[in-house]
């Protein structure tokens, strides 16, 4: 990492890289201001605790005990505190985990804007709508294996499903009609979904809708998402893991990364 | 480096001054002890209730009573002499009543014959108060019968006649206070800190900056010092104005302290090492001062206890400790204190030795 060995070079290494460990917590009974200060005393230098506030927009909560503060502003703290050595490389585990969505995009925003200030970011989540709207690139990590690498959209490309058209509230006969064309449709509630293999595809679904001369609502295509694509290629047995209660080493086993 | 130790420094002691409990139980609680048995203890070793029923009430008994007052020893409550005496003390669970005959006052007329007269003590000997009251009042007795046969009708007692010279209680009890407040502080604080760090987080996080784990546990150990030091001042100031102790802050003393802060710190880090969660491993901790701080004579002085129970209490490290307290700081006995402290001194590289070892096992 950066040039150096990092079981010999631990210390350096340290020196240059900020990280956010997954269920992150500084000391409950100092401020905001007081944390940040702390942790920028672990370093011969540090940024300014004032500047990084205002990084994370905590102003308002600057004196505020860290343990009265929200899921969402203690991440941010986190965020604030991963930064202030003026890293290289910084490393958020999950950092949004357990937040409500407003938290979550107030955490996004904040990870964007270290991108855009030049530091590189590797963040590690379960969540692939927040690695497809952050990242640059993703790796996709099964059992401790890379098993897909690039950025968001050659990911979709290359391992993707294509896009996928879902008619909703068919009647029977549309239903024979798309189900004689493609054999491989799926039947969900009401709804027929199928995968298009091109663009051409979809004038094709148009066009046997219409003469099959039956009801339905609406068509819609989609395009795979991250999540579509990192379920196919890792099989559900990974959400099952997800979801059992965490055992420590278990867990690492069957997380994916994202960077 | 130094620059990292203070700055852990002045995070735990903003914390600390912050958490009100870790302030109550460091500052507040050795001195309610202290209060409280001081008082307890203070009571005995002073004032007595004496009840009279003075059937006499004549210029000489009142002499006479004046003189048991003076001794200083006892509070007079009087009787009316038209009461039933023994429906009074009935009434009053008294456990000594002196009662003074009507004839008082003719013993000391010279000449009028038949000179004797007879103080009677209804008293329960079973209960030791008693006994020091009625040998109080006959010490007085004495003076004057003395007095009587030179002559003179002069009866005076000095309080230096009674009142037995020495340590009082409380002067055992302050020492072992402190060591107690020593065991404590530093074996709940660092069973806390290390399992709630290590809980919450904070260790990790720790551990991806420079702070090395000797830098972050030199601050602790420098901390709890101050603390420690802190306590054992609040105490001492306490102890001389309000109980009037004679002690001294001697080099044995604090070398004591010192060795035992390091000592019972240790034994923290070991529970912390085998119990995982914050309040198993404070039961635990609970679980090792309470019997101690009992076992190992701090309330009571070990020639008090069955010799099975001494037994005990010779193997418990919080004894050690408070003996050097004792003998270096209050019974100026340096050749003993010293002895304690060097078993003190034993007890401590033996644990330190095993806190390391253990935390070796575990990061291994």
């Amino acid at each position: 990492m950066l040039g150096m060995d990092i079981k010999r070079d631990a210390n350096k290494i340290k020196r240059r890289i900020g990280v956010l460990p997954q269920d992150f917590n500084a000391f409950d009974l100092l401020t905001v201001k007081e944390n940040i200060e702390f942790f920028g005393g672990m370093y011969d230098k540090s940024i300014d605790a004032d500047e990084l506030i205002d990084a994370v927009d905590l102003r308002e909560k600057r004196d505020v005990y860290f343990k009265n503060l929200s899921g969402g502003l203690k991440q941010r703290v986190g965020v604030a505190i991963s930064m202030v050595n003026d890293p290289e490389i910084v490393f958020l585990d999950e950092p949004t985990t357990g937040l409500d969505p407003k938290a979550r995009r107030d955490v996004w925003g904040v990870i964007q804007s270290l991108r855009t200030k030049g530091k590189t970011v590797i963040l590690t989540t379960h969540y692939m709508e927040e690695a497809e709207v952050l990242s640059d690139r993703v790796g996709i990590i099964d059992h401790g294996k890379f098993i897909a690498f690039g950025t968001p959209k050659e990911i979709i490309d290359k391992h993707g499903t294509g896009s996928r058209c879902i008619i909703s509230n068919c009647d029977d006969k549309c239903l024979a009609a798309i189900q004689g064309q493609w054999p491989s449709a799926e039947k969900n509630d009401g709804e027929i979904i199928i995968r298009l293999e091109s663009k051409n595809s979809l004038p094709e679904v148009i066009y046997t809708l219409d003469r099959s001369g039956g009801n339905y609502e609406q068509i819609q295509v989609t395009r795979p998402t991250l999540e579509d694509v990192f379920l196919s290629l890792t099989g559900k047995k990974l959400v099952g893991v997800e979801t059992e209660p965490v055992k420590g080493k278990k867990k690492k086993k069957g997380r994916k990364g994202v960077d | 480096m130094a620059n990292r130790i203070i700055v852990a420094l002045k995070g735990e002691a903003k914390g600390f001054y912050r958490n009100k409990s870790t302030m109550f139980w460091t500052i507040a609680f050795p001195l309610l002890l202290i209060l409280l048995f001081g008082a307890i203890f203070s009571a005995s070793g002073g004032k007595y209730d004496l009840y009279v029923q003075d059937l006499s009430d004549s210029q000489a008994s009142h002499q006479f009573l004046e003189a048991v007052n003076l001794t200083g020893s006892v509070n007079l409550r009087y009787i009316d002499k038209q009461s039933d005496l023994d429906q009074y003390i009935k009434d009053n669970s008294l456990s000594a009543v002196l009662v003074v005959p009507a004839n008082f006052q003719m013993a000391f007329v010279p000449g009028a014959g038949n000179n004797t007269t007879q103080l009677t003590m209804r008293m329960d000997p079973t209960q030791s108060s008693s006994n020091v009251v009625f040998s109080i009042v006959s010490a007085v007795a004495n003076q004057a019968n003395l007095a009587l046969a030179q002559g003179s009708n002069v009866i005076t007692m000095g309080r230096a006649d009674i009142t037995s010279s020495g340590f009082k209680y409380i002067d055992f009890f302050i020492p072992g206070v402190i060591a107690l407040t020593t065991m404590t502080t530093t074996i709940f604080w660092m069973v806390s800190v290390m399992t709630r760090y290590r809980n919450n987080g904070i260790f990790k996080k720790l551990t991806t900056t420079p702070i090395t784990r000797m830098e972050w546990l030199t601050s602790q150990i420098l901390w709890q010092l101050f603390v420690v030091f802190l306590s054992l001042a609040v105490i001492m100031v306490v102890g001389v104005l309000a109980f009037d102790t004679h002690m001294n802050l001697t080099p044995v003393a604090i070398v004591t302290v010192v060795l035992s802060s390091a000592l019972f710190s240790s034994m923290g880090m070991i529970i912390a090492r085998f119990i995982k969660e914050e309040e198993a491993a404070s039961a635990a901790a609970n679980a090792i001062t309470f019997p101690m701080m009992f076992l190992a004579g701090i309330f009571f002085p070990l020639s008090m206890f069955p010799s099975w129970l001494a037994a005990v209490a010779n193997v418990l490290p919080l004894t050690y400790v408070g003996n050097a307290l004792r003998d270096s700081m209050v019974y100026g006995n340096v050749a003993s204190a010293t002895n304690n402290m060097l078993v003190v001194a034993g007890f401590t590289v033996v644990l330190f030795i095993a806190g390391i070892m253990f935390s070796k096992w575990k990061t291994e």
